[in-house]
């Protein structure tokens, strides 16, 4: 009877399983590099360093050059972190279809890898 | 498959022969080492055989590889399936834990012995007897025998998995169960003080508890980029506490709060772009803990776009006080700590205890233009909080201020949430200080605070008294008894039951008011009796402790009685208020009487005085003297033991003893009494006489517990009123060794020359003084008495 629940459970609902965490594991992922967040304020000024206007011309196309640098550092920052993050998505990804794909061959492979080894 | 024992139709019960039962046995099994063990020989195992498939080219590398599946799938499947065992459906067996089914064993599960020996070593089943203060034999024995009572158990396991929306039936649930199910377990619990519904707080408790560790696992916080779009806070760093910060370091539990009314009036208040908000509640009513969860709730991201991942920060006014040299410094720093919060976009300030940046109390400093600036600018959200009289204040100082603030006002808790927030406090009691917190004492806490602390709000009263009763753990068990004697220590209350000295002289009570005073029989059995139901607990607790009106004529004891009472239930003399009502005629000498603050003290407050001294007898002399609004009030005092000052602030009388007294009708009881009429036989006639000569009022009579009719003395009591007095003077003699006895001649003499029928044993006291007093000092004087000396004197000795 053990033998059966343990068959059942792995071609049944911990298949399922396998393909239903997929979801929640790449959320995962994309969470902890707050991947929401860096594309929403991709081009905002790095941790709001930013400088004030001035009335002159001059203080204005500083302010507007410092500025321009500030949201070029976020940008870079969080392009370089959101390529991460793509890595590990797209890793993590493959190794969950890998993951599903293989799962219904492990037990059958058990008994063919014994064969090959002694054969 | 069939049952592990006959069912009723009406009841399922354990199954132990399922597939499910089966994998929680091997469950148990394959427990958290042997998963560990498998997991490292599996992948030692697959790298092992790639290398020997690559570098010896040899195919028995294909061995390894199959060893190392022969670890990994049966790791995979106790960590998904078997370790978790998630329901399977939504019948009994369908749901029970795998800990449940991996106990319990087959022939044992049908009857309830058998199901309590297999679980009640779990650390579930030992939550429960530790924190009703059982063992496990004690419960053992008095479970329910009827084989029928495990069904019952089982579908009240059902019924508290459900109303806590566990999908699991865990073991504590079953525990609850039986326990309920046993008419034997409730009995038991009520030798001990407990009650059988705290067996199911405790199930619920459990279940929060389980809950909130698995959330614990999901919390997250924003991941690496949440703070990159917001600014640097040097100087909020250095003066302030992050709430949020501090949560995502160390984790929370204030989840039971993140949808509290308050936490979603400051979210909806923010939303609708509110500059500051005003959080208004008494001390101890949780504005801390609600700031608390919005912080939780903030950086965890669970709110609107505006304001996910804002961070709060709790500035401290003394701190930012004692750092700057002078008022300009100060304004300097707050002026930068506004800009810095407004700057970075991301921070919620919170004051604690506003009233100190508003000039308010010692320590404090006036920051209100600076407030006012800031808050009207709007640039960075603000939450102030106030007790309801600061806030009050604020209103009537500041309109301006006060009108730029969204006020939200804290409920207190219910006595559910209350006992909530205790059971996590016990949790942390005990975590801390390596003690046990039973369920009675957080009851206990629950009821002395509410009953002896009316100056602060639940639940941090009773979450201050739990903790000032752990020292008082008997071998680190914190009991209800621990309860008791920390608010008698802090308090001065007596709150625990009387001990065997102290319950003598509560049954002895009558005797020992007669030491002090004579005859009264009637009157002195009446109060002796309220006092000892009170003390005994079975009183209205919402009401004083006993209320009187003592008529009679002047000077036959009814103040003695009052003086008796504070002495021997209160322990001294002193713990009186006495007022004289005839002081109190006009209808503004109410405001006297509730008068608070500096002219308190000048106006002889009735409310200040038992504010201050809470445990004490109230004589209120002659109360037909005063005026009709002072009647009134006396009525709310007597129904609800409180009265309200003009800020709202109640004070309670509940622990007071209310004594009123009065001539009224005094010549009636004096010429019935000497026709020889006893006063039981006229005490009905002469309460209507009262009423209806206008005197008193039916609904002030009817209040009172206890109408006492006080009869004129005999010449005989006086005799012995005069032989307490030669006591008192006996006293006063004592340290210099003399000692003074007078014949009953000379007692004669006394009541003959001291008694007025109008006045009572009154007058005696001047008589005994000239008589006796005057003539020992004369004696000690002229040297005819020394230490030792015995001074017996006649009627002819006495100077009258």
């Amino acid at each position: 009877m053990l033998v059966a629940s343990f068959f059942i459970w792995w071609y049944g609902r911990g298949w399922k399983q396998v393909a239903l965490s997929i979801k929640p594991r790449l959320s995962s992922v994309a969470y902890t590099f707050s991947v929401t967040q860096l594309l929403r304020t991709l081009f905002a000024p790095w941790r709001r360093i930013i400088t004030y206007p001035g009335s002159s011309l001059g203080e204005r196309l500083k302010a507007w050059g410092d500025n321009i640098v500030s949201r070029t550092i976020g940008f870079l920052v969080r392009l370089i972190v959101l390529g991460a993050a793509l890595v590990a998505i797209t890793t993590v990804s493959l190794l969950s279809v890998i993951e599903l794909i293989l799962w219904p061959l492990l037990p059958p492979a058990i008994p063919l890898l014994i064969i090959l080894g002694i054969v | 498959m069939q049952p592990d024992t006959q069912t009723s139709p009406s009841t399922q019960l354990i199954n132990l022969k399922t597939r499910r039962a089966g994998e929680a046995r091997v469950g148990k099994f394959l427990n958290k080492t042997a998963y560990n063990g498998l997991l490292i020989v599996g992948v030692a195992a697959l790298l092992a055989g790639v290398a020997v498939i690559v570098l010896e080219h040899s195919l028995h590398g294909y061995l390894l590889i199959a060893l190392s599946l022969i670890c990994y799938v049966p790791a995979v499947w106790w960590h998904r399936r078997l370790k978790p065992l998630p329901a399977d459906g939504t019948d009994l067996n369908s749901r029970l834990s795998a800990d449940v089914l991996a106990l319990l064993k087959p022939g044992t599960a049908n009857q309830m012995s058998g199901v309590w020996s297999a679980l009640g070593d779990h650390w579930q089943a030992r939550f429960f007897l530790n924190h009703l203060l059982l063992t496990r034999p004690m419960v053992a024995e008095h479970l329910n025998t009827d084989p029928a009572a495990l069904g019952q158990a089982l579908q009240t396991a059902t019924r508290l998995a459900d109303a806590n929306h566990s999908p699991l039936i865990e073991p504590g649930f079953v525990i609850a169960g039986m326990m309920l199910a046993s008419p034997g377990v409730s009995q038991l619990l009520t030798q001990f003080k407990a009650r059988p519904a705290d067996t199911e707080a405790i199930a619920n408790w459990l279940a929060r508890g389980l809950a909130e560790e698995a959330r614990r696992d999901q919390q997250k916080f924003g991941g690496i980029g949440r703070d990159w779009a917001f600014g640097y806070t040097p100087l909020l760093n250095r003066f302030g506490q992050n709430f949020s910060l501090g949560i995502a370091k160390y984790g929370a539990h204030f989840d039971w709060l993140a949808n509290s009314e308050g936490v979603k009036a400051i979210e909806a208040a923010f939303e609708n772009r509110a500059g500051a908000i005003a959080l208004v509640g008494p001390d101890g009513i949780g504005k801390t803990s609600t700031i608390y969860a919005l912080a939780q709730k903030l950086i965890e991201g669970k709110t609107g776009q505006r304001l996910a991942y804002h961070q709060v920060v709790a500035l401290n006014a003394t701190d930012i006080t004692s750092t700057a040299r002078g008022p300009g410094e100060l304004e300097h720093i707050m002026l930068s700590l506004a800009s810095e919060a407004s700057h970075a976009g991301h921070v919620i300030l919170f004051f604690d205890d506003a009233q100190l940046l508003l000039g308010g109390g010692p320590g404090s400093f006036d920051a209100t233009q600076i407030l006012l600036s800031v808050i009207k600018a709007a640039s960075v959200p603000i939450i102030l909080a106030f007790t309801p009289n600061d806030y009050q204040r604020l209103r009537t100082k500041n309109q301006s201020l006060a009108n730029l603030m969204t006020p939200v006002i804290l409920q207190e808790l219910p006595e559910a949430g209350v006992m909530r927030v205790l059971e996590d406090t016990a949790i942390g009691l005990e975590n801390h200080h390596q003690i046990l917190v039973s369920y009675e004492a957080m009851r206990e806490a629950y009821r002395l605070s509410g009953r002896y602390d009316q100056d602060a709000a639940y639940p941090g009263k009773a979450i201050k008294l739990l903790g000032q009763a752990v020292p008082y753990s008997i071998h680190s068990v914190v009991t209800a008894e621990s309860v008791q004697k920390a608010i008698e220590q802090t308090r001065g209350v007596k709150a625990s039951s009387a001990a065997p000295a102290e319950a003598d002289a509560l049954l002895n009570l009558e005797d020992n008011i007669h030491r002090r005073m004579i005859n009264q029989s009637h009157a002195v059995s009446v109060v002796a009796s309220a006092l000892r139901r009170a003390r005994a607990g079975v009183t209205n607790p919402n009401r004083p402790i006993g209320s009187f009106l003592f008529l009679g004529p002047t000077g036959v004891g009814k103040t003695e009685l009052a003086k008796s009472v504070a002495a021997t239930y209160f322990g001294s003399e002193k713990a009186m208020v006495r007022l004289d009502m005839s002081e109190y005629q006009q209808p503004d000498d109410v405001q006297r009487l509730l008068s608070t603050g500096a002219e308190a003290s000048q106006t002889n407050s009735l409310l200040m005085s038992v504010r201050n001294q809470p445990f004490t007898v109230v004589l209120l002399d002659e109360i037909e003297k005063a005026h009709s609004n002072i009647l009134n009030l006396l009525l709310q005092l007597l129904d609800e033991g409180q009265l309200t000052d003009s800020a709202g602030k109640v004070a309670s009388f509940k622990d007071c003893v209310i004594i009123a007294t009065s001539n009224a009708g005094a010549t009636e009881i004096r010429d019935r009494v000497g026709r020889g009429e006893s006063l039981e036989s006229f005490a009905p006639q002469f309460t209507d006489q009262l009423i209806q000569s206008g005197q008193f009022k039916p609904e002030l009579l009817n209040r009172f517990d206890e109408m006492v009719l006080f009869r004129p003395l005999t010449p005989e009591e006086l005799g012995q009123v005069v032989q307490l007095m030669v006591g008192s003077v006996n006293k006063t003699l004592a340290n210099q060794n003399i000692t003074v006895e007078l014949t009953p001649a000379a007692i004669a003499k006394i009541v003959e020359k001291g008694n007025d029928p109008r006045l009572g044993a009154r007058p005696m006291r001047r008589t005994l003084q000239k008589a006796v007093e005057d003539t020992v000092a004369q004696k000690i004087l002229r040297g005819q008495a020394q230490a030792g000396s015995h001074i017996r004197l006649d009627a002819p000795d006495l100077a009258i």
